[in-house]
């Protein structure tokens, strides 16, 4: 359905297109002899997947408490194939990065072990607080392990962290300095920082499967965007993800929680590419009202309307394309120019029906995160449509295309974007790939870079009509029921839940596997709740590639997803 | 004058009226005969600075129109007229060789300049350690930081120094925040006289250790690329246990560390009053950080390669500007996107100048330094990779012959890279991948 295999009816030409450019099946790497089995001791580590800010964050909440201030620099996440879940399991630590990792845990721990802190977070009292204490020591390091750790420790782990403790406290003169430093150690540690996913040995699929810790961690991730509760490590620690009962009853535990919000939130706050929101700047003589506020809640409005319509309302996913519905802040109405007279500081708001306005593609955060400073962008909005919700790179601009054709000269210059882009079509280079880009995102034109609605541009009117492979459509209504519609749209959200939970980019072989779960999802009426389940309880979620031959030569990766900055 | 005099007693006797001619800042009771190191015997040690800013230069006015010495410093250049000149050479006609991979706008260039190879990826170095981190791994040992990254743009999350992994190192982008990590907790000032080893770092520094010894169990279950990152991890680990180690040795007394003290913050913008106000500070932070034997090498990034620098007022960014707007006729160049070029190459002046401005031995800091300014892009307008400005200024302890122009036809960007691997006296024979590989320095600028 994705890639390579492209089926689709509408986005065909321009699939074939991409591919003709050496796009192709980016996201399907495929390893040699990935169907055979291959023995894999238990224990094997066959994912190490770097925790993202959000992650370490909501970890550090769950296990010690949301008043823990988490006070630093975080390394920069790694996005890959279209999504940072997939980044993550290939991003490193970098030694400034461990320095603030080693900030971050000294802060944390040291909240912990204060002397207000350790009222609230350490059970036991030392005998004498100037000397060590084995056994209370123990206690901490035992509770706080399994959970930093997601999973129990392991006794000479446990002892040696003792150790640790002791000598530390016998330096200091002080058990809480002892325990202060071996937490902050704990917190550093690759067990926290890393989630290293294990194997059991090798499933009925022929491929490794994970062992009940992994399990749980895939799990509480992908539901909660959080580590495992205690709920969840007991039913690790009891062998009970490795049956069919046992992980159905806490995938519907999980799933039937509130917390499933956060899990849906992350991802879409990933697959959308949100996190572009800390970089994004606007002109402020031209857009005075983009301020951090109104991307901070731009965000949340995007996230608000998803959930809510997905999990709340158990609406169907193609509907986020059509949706009028949405809530409101007193300041993004200034910006949608909307009225506001609740007092409360999110209300619900529907949009009226000829506000030209169509679901999330329409509101501030897609409209403003792909355009310029200054300006609005189709190639980017265009761009963007095709990665985010076909799974569709695009190749990077060619070098050494002077862009002066395109942009014009002085009094010559076109006034919209529309006029500007035609230009491309001259220059067979560009335009293999500006006619997928370009006629999604033209459709858009009628909103400039901070989102606002307006009908010319430079004094002339704005045309958005548009024509992709013999489909004609206009304006962000007509494509909002295109995006609707698309096939390959679903196939998409299903191919970014599965790597989500996998952490990794699908291989060859889970194309079948996204096709089966596409099916499933099709056929459940495009329902996210009851997919996640579906998904969480097939063995493929918990399998992992088996480890690659040595090969000969690396063969070239594929051609690059583009560098989204650079499109004009 | 007798050796029993240090510097501070020297002030004191000043400043309660002693009538002593002694010229200010340097001592030569501190430095050997040659003046060439300190009195100790340990040698200046020879530090390198990269600095980077995004969308080249404006063709025409940077290029030397002649090779050697002797050529007229073009426009762009001009802030090396006068004593900066003799110290600095100017390269032109040196290329990427893409080797049939992509050309990445604004990734490639840079990347091949620093690892030697073209990355199929964007944002990525395909496992090749940018030379920077060879040249720390050599002359950084004892420092507190084995480099240092920032960027005086509003925010730069990525540097472009990485070992290889999936890891870049992370870029300080405010000046407070690169002054509390070089001047902060952990600092201690050569010059003062109360020193002693901070307990809690030793008790740090010995749990910290305690995180190593996870290493062989997870390396042993470990698959061949979970195991690079693994090690890079660990490595990373070791470097915070190596600033420790710093931070617990008694520094050795340093006449020109001077500590500075800590700057205002101002709101992270990327208009160019901001930028080159930021640029000022962090210029004499990271100096000093070079002066005061914090750290041995600097990777500065003066703007990510697809720059958003703007001029106060304008409603575009210099990105969009190099694409848009037109060469204007009666110049030749595009206007808007020379000027914001110009402030570029004003940034790297600044950088200069201040290390220039440190004294340190028989020269400045700048004498003992060896500092690499480059760009992305030759054309931004085109994304050219070919003749991206590439420069070199700094005496590099009297291993740089300066005041040349290199001019060379499509020759690989590699032979600079190697050139300065080998002024900064690594043993490295040959730099580079496929027909970027080189084994040839270019040897008329090394002494």
């Amino acid at each position: 359905m994705i890639g390579s295999k492209t089926s689709g009816l509408l986005l065909a030409a321009a699939a074939l297109g991409a591919m003709a450019l050496g796009a192709g099946n980016v996201s399907g790497q495929t390893r040699p002899g990935e169907k055979a089995p291959v023995a894999v001791p238990a224990g094997s580590i066959v994912g190490l997947r770097r925790l993202t800010e959000g992650e370490f964050r909501r970890s550090i909440a769950d296990i010690f408490g949301p008043e823990i201030k988490i006070s630093g620099r975080f390394e920069p996440e790694v996005r890959r194939d279209g999504l940072i879940a997939i980044g993550s399991g290939q991003a490193a630590i970098s030694s400034s990065g461990m320095e603030q990792y080693y900030a971050i845990a000294s802060g944390i721990s040291e909240q912990v072990t204060s002397a207000t802190g350790r009222k609230n977070y350490i059970s036991c009292t030392p005998a004498n607080p100037k000397a060590s204490d084995d056994a209370c020591a123990s206690k901490v390091f035992s509770k706080y392990g399994r959970l930093l750790y997601r999973r129990p420790l392991t006794a000479p782990e446990l002892a040696g962290l003792v150790t640790t403790a002791r000598k530390a406290t016998t330096q200091a003169k002080d058990f809480y300095v002892g325990l202060d430093e071996t937490l902050t150690s704990m917190v550093a540690s690759p067990y926290f920082l890393f989630r290293i996913e294990r194997a059991a040995g090798v499933g009925a699929n022929g491929q490794p499967t994970l062992d009940d810790y992994s399990r749980a961690s895939r799990l509480s991730f992908m539901f909660w965007d959080a580590p495992p509760d205690e709920e969840l490590l007991t039913a690790a620690s009891k062998g009970e993800l490795s049956t069919q009962a046992g992980l159905a009853k806490q995938v519907d535990r999980l799933a039937a929680s509130p917390r499933l919000t956060d899990g849906v939130n992350a991802f879409f706050d990933d697959m959308l590419q949100m996190d572009l929101f800390k970089t994004q700047t606007k002109d402020a003589t031209k857009y005075p009202k983009y301020s951090g506020v109104v991307a901070e809640e731009s965000r949340q409005q995007t996230l608000k309307t998803i959930t809510t319509l997905l999990l709340e309302k158990n609406g169907d996913y193609r509907d986020i394309f059509t949706t009028p519905d949405t809530f409101m802040t007193r300041t993004l109405a200034m910006v949608y120019k909307a009225p506001y007279t609740s007092n409360a500081a999110w209300a619900p708001y529907s949009f009226p029906s000829d506000s030209g306005r169509s679901g999330v593609l329409t509101q501030i955060s897609f409209l403003s995160l792909f355009a310029h400073p200054a300006q609005s962008s189709p190639t980017k909005r265009g761009a963007a449509l095709n990665e985010i919700f076909f799974c569709q790179p695009v190749p990077p601009p060619p070098a050494d295309v002077d862009f002066s054709a395109v942009n014009g000269a002085g009094p010559d210059r076109q006034k919209t974007a529309r006029l500007r882009l035609e230009q491309h079509r001259t220059n067979p280079s560009c335009a293999a790939c500006h006619k997928i880009m370009d006629p999604l995102g033209l459709t858009l034109e009628k909103f400039d870079t901070l989102g606002q609605s307006r009908e010319t541009e430079d004094g002339q009117p704005i045309d958005v009509s548009s024509d992709m492979a013999g489909t004609k459509f206009t304006g962000a209504t007509g494509l909002g029921k295109v995006m609707h519609d698309a096939p390959q749209v679903p196939s998409c959200l299903v191919r970014n839940l599965y790597s989500t939970g996998v952490g990794r980019a699908p291989l060859s072989a889970d194309y079948k596997v996204i096709d089966g779960l596409t099916k499933t999802f099709v056929d459940g009426n495009y329902r996210v709740p009851a997919f996640l389940k579906t998904m969480a309880t097939s063995e493929a979620f918990f399998s992992a590639p088996p480890p690659p031959k040595p090969k000969a030569a690396a063969p070239a990766a594929p051609a690059s997803t583009a560098q989204k900055e650079t499109r004009q | 004058m007798t050796t029993k005099f240090n510097r501070r007693s020297v002030l004191r006797g000043m400043v309660n009226g002693t009538a002593i001619g002694v010229s200010l800042p340097l001592l030569d009771m501190f430095l050997n005969g040659n003046a060439d190191a300190l009195a100790t015997g340990a040698p200046l040690p020879t530090r390198f600075a990269s600095f980077f800013w995004g969308l080249g230069l404006t063709p025409t006015r940077w290029e030397p129109k002649t090779a050697g010495k002797g050529y007229v410093t073009p426009p762009q250049l001009a802030f090396l007229e006068g004593k900066m000149k003799d110290r600095a050479t100017v390269f032109e006609g040196f290329t990427v060789k893409l080797n049939g991979r992509p050309s990445h706008p604004h990734w490639t260039g840079m990347a091949a300049i620093m690892t030697g190879q073209c990355p199929n990826r964007v944002n990525q170095f395909d496992g090749m350690a940018s030379f920077d981190t060879l040249i720390s791994d050599v002359n950084g040992k004892g420092t507190r930081f084995r480099s240092v990254e920032c960027t005086p743009f509003r925010s730069a999350v990525t540097s472009y120094s990485s070992r290889g992994q999936d890891s870049f190192g992370t870029s300080d982008d405010s000046p407070l925040q690169l002054y509390k990590r070089l001047f902060g907790e952990g600092f201690h000032d050569p010059n003062a006289a109360d020193w002693k080893p901070d307990t809690r770092t030793m008790i740090k520094r010995s749990v910290l250790s305690s995180v190593k010894d996870q290493r062989d169990a997870l390396m042993a279950q470990a698959g061949a690329s979970d195991k690079a990152r693994l090690d890079q991890y660990f490595t990373s680990v070791r470097e915070v246990e190596n600033k420790m180690a710093a931070e617990l040795s008694r520094p050795a007394k340093c006449e020109s560390c001077v500590v500075p003290t800590t700057p205002e913050e101002r709101a992270r913008k990327g208009d160019s009053e901001t930028v080159l106000y930021n640029n000022e500070i962090m210029s004499k932070l990271t100096a000093m950080a070079l002066a005061c034997n914090q750290t041995r090498v600097i990777n500065y990034q003066f703007t990510p390669a697809t720059s958003e620098l703007y001029l106060p007022g304008d409603s575009s960014v210099y990105h969009s500007h190099t694409h848009e707007e037109p060469v204007d006729g009666k110049v030749g160049y595009q206007p808007i996107s020379s000027k914001l070029a110009d402030i570029s190459i004003e940034g790297f002046a600044t950088f200069l100048k201040t290390m220039d401005s440190i004294k340190e031995g028989d020269g400045t800091l700048l004498d003992h330094s060896l500092v690499l300014g480059f760009s992305d892009t030759g054309w931004a307008k085109i994304h050219q990779v070919d003749n991206i400005p590439m420069m070199i200024v700094g005496g590099a302890n009297g291993r740089h012959k300066g005041g040349q122009a290199v001019k060379v036809s499509a020759e690989p960007v590699t032979r600079v890279s190697l050139t300065i691997q080998q002024m900064m006296g690594l043993s490295v024979g040959s730099f580079g991948q496929g027909d970027m590989a080189t084994s040839r320095p270019i040897t008329e600028i090394m002494a």
